[in-house]
């Protein structure tokens, strides 16, 4: 038999090796990168970067799919390719808007629930329970309506609802490390409270938090596609996914290429972030 | 007398994070009709392997290189696979390690019972109604001396003790009398007394049925007491095999040799005597109480009496011993000590004046080592928090990090290690260097070894003397192994349901126990020795029923 070279085997190795073998992993990982780069570089790898703007085409308008424009135009004459590529800027904005306010805050008021216990748990675990039974759809419409429907309001009515579900998650893994040993040794070395919830807790929470996010990052792509689809999304002529479709939605079946690409890219990045999100459960070991 | 069971040349690898390891290299041994046969080794050596490659279970990982394991003429490997499992449960079985978590909380025990039973037959063709299964399983149970069968089968798994649970584990193996009996460390998560109830119903019914029984343990005292023949392993490697009598008295090779060594004696001339401190006391606990509360809003007043007309005092440099069971209070009373837990009543005094800049008189070391440092901060982070506190800047941090890891005999470099780098022991020293970072004139010790092995054990306590005396230290230990408590304390406290029934220096406590319990539980621990065997205390069967039935359940 091959001996096996007594070489280290490193946390990251591991790691990367659970992750690798994993193909559907890798292929998320792949798709989410794709995403990020076409996103970065979209006013260079476009045919028509000016499309996203208020450009009419009256000659050009319904365009089938050609060398030109590669998904066709739409009804005022707009490559399509150019704006479903643009269209992921929103998307991703989003992710970025909602998940960068929400899971912070959710980890942070899930750890100190979960940390101090006493009345801090009471209320919080109280509150998080009162905004679970909100379906988010309702709230994003009402304060679409209440205020103005566009992205940012969208943005603030998902993120109010969202954190929750990361304070329930890191609320119960915090519970079962507030009673290990280390946590108590920490503190008979005279470690603050900040020091606990930051430095020995956080990295306890940071696998299952990061998992969660990414998962959490295909359900945000999906439901701001929702919202912009019921026109509680960015205001045109900026791109975006979710009302490119509604907007191809009328000249179907004729017209398929106008639904079918920002539909298809809507699949795509969410298929991607989930892919992605398996793979780092199994890298994490991580039990839902 | 016939081979029951014949292992020859095993070779097995195990693959991950695509390389392989070679866990067994060549190993043979073989179990006769009849015979005890004790497997020795410490975490790792393999033994746990070989049991698995016997009973077929092994991981999907693992690779069977060569070699073969005949039972009864039997070729295993070459058994097709129904024929391989209609052996499972009828030719051999195996006692599982743990009776707590063995069991589905969600079923009765009885399930557990019938599940077993019911497949068992139908692999072996014998037609048997629900009846007839229940009244097979009542005769097992009563075989494992659990009387009132029809309570046990109706039970839940959390409604009976430790004890009862393992025996019922026994009597899974036994329901369709295997020939071979195969017992992974049995009882060791159970306490002495409870364990000594289960390897003496162990041996029995090996005896009685004439079944033959592979122990596998790294408890030598154990071995003493089961075995007819020995084979030890050290990394896969089987270093050592023969007669128990030869293998004991004249150890061949230098790893058994070592692992003798290692346990710690209860009596005979390598007993150490710690010298008893007279200097000021350094803590005092006077007739403390304390009532565990319900808190509830219809149990007002009501708890739960955890400890009870506690006296202690420890002077200053002393090595205090609490010993007792689980449930005794031992846990209670050191956290009372430590300042953790106030008492319901009486007063605990702890004199002394800390160190400069240091937070308390008194640090503590954890029992397992696995979930008292934080796996995700490597050992220069875990120590930084307690040189923090002490108020040392950067480079003074750094300079005592390396003084700290040098005391504790690891290398420097250790300090950007992770925990899961580290062996059970270096875990441990590392804990150790953590309380000492901090400065303490007292340190408790919660069973600071029972989670390593003997030979690890002997070093972790090496050098916890060696601190005491270079840096003036206090220890209070609290620990259920008697033994290891016999050679390392200078006082020792047993105690007994909240109480403490007996107290002195070990020598005395030792020779003449007064309290029946203490008697007990000095007669449970299993040593190596027929010398020392009998030395120990005698106990009549009516004052071990009278402090053991509570324990044990049956």
């Amino acid at each position: 038999m091959s001996q096996s070279t007594p070489k280290e085997l490193t946390a990251a190795y591991m790691s990367w090796y659970r992750f690798s073998r994993n193909h559907a992993a890798v292929i998320g990982a792949v798709i989410v990168i794709s995403v990020l780069v076409m996103t970065a570089l979209a006013p260079w790898i476009t045919p028509f970067p000016d499309h996203i703007g208020s450009v009419v085409d009256f000659r050009n308008r319904h365009a089938a799919p050609d060398a030109q424009n590669w998904f066709g135009t739409d009804k005022a004459g707009r490559d399509v390719f150019t704006r479903t590529i643009f269209g992921f800027r929103v998307s991703l904005m989003l992710v970025v808007g909602v998940l960068g306010i929400s899971v912070p805050v959710g980890a942070v008021l899930g750890m100190s629930a979960g940390y101090f216990g006493g009345w801090t748990e009471r209320i919080i675990t109280g509150l998080t329970n009162v905004m679970l039974a909100i379906p988010p759809l309702v709230m994003a419409l009402a304060i679409g309506n209440v205020l103005e429907p566009n992205l940012t309001n969208a943005m603030i009515a998902i993120t109010l609802l969202w954190w929750t579900w990361h304070a329930r998650l890191v609320y119960r893994i915090t519970v079962s490390i507030a009673s290990e040993d280390y946590i108590e040794a920490a503190r008979l070395a005279g470690a603050s409270h900040m020091h606990i919830l930051f430095r020995e807790i956080l990295p306890n929470c940071v696998a299952v938090i990061s998992v969660k996010t990414t998962l959490d990052a295909a359900f945000v792509i999906l439901f701001g596609a929702t919202l912009s689809f019921l026109g509680f999304g960015v205001k045109p002529p900026t791109p975006d996914l979710g009302s490119m479709v509604a907007d191809g939605r009328q000249f179907l079946p004729e017209k398929w290429w106008e639904v079918l690409a920002p539909g298809f890219a809507i699949f795509y990045a969410t298929l991607g972030f989930n892919l992605l999100g398996d793979g780092l459960r199994d890298m994490f070991d991580v039990e839902d | 007398m016939k081979r029951l069971l014949d292992v020859q040349n095993l070779n097995i690898s195990f693959s991950g994070y695509g390389r392989t390891q070679q866990v067994l290299h060549d190993i043979s041994f073989c179990v006769n009709e009849g015979e005890q046969v004790s497997l020795i080794g410490e975490t790792g050596s393999g033994k746990s392997v070989t049991a698995k490659a016997i009973l077929g279970t092994l991981p999907a990982n693992a690779t069977i290189d060569s070699g073969s394991i005949g039972f009864e003429g039997m070729d295993l490997f070459n058994l097709s696979k129904p024929d391989r499992e209609r052996l499972k449960g009828t030719a051999f079985s195996i006692i599982m390690q743990d009776p707590l978590s063995s069991f589905n909380p969600v079923f009765r025990i009885g399930t557990h019972l019938d599940d077993v039973m019911r497949h068992a037959d139908r692999r072996q063709g014998i037609p048997d109604s629900a009846k007839g299964r229940k009244s097979r399983i009542f005769e097992t149970l009563r075989k494992v001396q659990l009387s009132d069968p029809e309570r046990i089968f109706n039970a839940w798994p959390f409604e009976l003790s430790g004890g009862m649970r393992q025996r019922v584990l026994i009597a899974l193996a036994l329901l369709h009398q295997p020939q071979l009996l195969i017992a992974d460390e049995p009882g060791t998560a159970l306490d002495v007394t409870t364990q000594y109830e289960i390897l003496r119903l162990i041996k029995s019914l090996v005896v009685e049925d004439g079944l033959s029984l592979l122990m596998i343990t790294h408890n030598l005292g154990v071995v003493r007491q089961t075995a007819d023949r020995v084979l030890v392993m050290q990394h896969g490697h089987m270093v050592e095999q023969g007669p128990l009598q030869r293998v004991f008295s004249a150890p061949e090779s230098d790893y058994t040799k070592s692992l003798m060594a290692a346990v710690p004696p209860l009596y005979g001339p390598n007993v150490t005597n710690q010298p008893v401190s007279d200097k000021a006391p350094i803590i005092t606990l006077t007739d403390v109480q304390k009532i565990y509360k319900k808190r509830g809003l219809f149990t007002q007043g009501e708890g739960h009496l955890a400890v009870d007309g506690i006296n202690i005092t420890v002077n200053e440099g002393e090595i205090f011993g609490l010993a007792g069971e689980s449930g005794s209070g031992k846990t209670t009373v050191a956290r009372m000590i430590m300042d953790l837990l106030e008492p319901t009543s009486g007063t605990v005094t702890v004199s002394g004046t800390p160190s400069e800049n240091a937070l308390r008189l008194s640090q503590i070391v954890y029992q397992n080592p696995g979930t008292s440092l934080n796996p995700k901060r490597s050992v220069q982070q875990i120590l930084d928090v307690p040189l923090k506190h002490m108020g040392y800047d950067k480079p003074k941090r750094r300079a005592r990090m390396e003084e700290l890891l040098t005391l504790v005999r690891l290398p420097v470099n250790f300090l950007s290690k992770y925990p899961h780098e580290l062996s059970g022991g270096q875990k441990q020293r590392v804990a150790i260097a953590r309380a000492l970072a901090a400065e303490p004139k007292i340190i408790v010790l919660d069973e600071p070894t029972s989670a390593l092995d003997v030979s690890v054990q002997r070093t972790v306590m090496d050098l916890l003397l060696e601190l005491r005396d270079s840096l003036g230290l206090t220890y209070v230990i609290i620990s259920h192994d008697l033994s290891l408590m016999r050679n390392f304390c200078s006082r020792i406290a047993i105690m007994f349901k909240s109480r403490i029934v007996e107290a002195g220096t070990p020598e005395e406590v030792f020779r003449t126990a007064k309290h029946p319990y203490t008697r007990a539980l000095i007669s449970a621990i299993p040593v190596i020795s027929d010398a020392e065997e009998a030395q120990k205390p005698t106990v009549t069967d009516e004052e071990r029923s009278q402090f053991l039935v509570a324990n044990t359940g049956s």
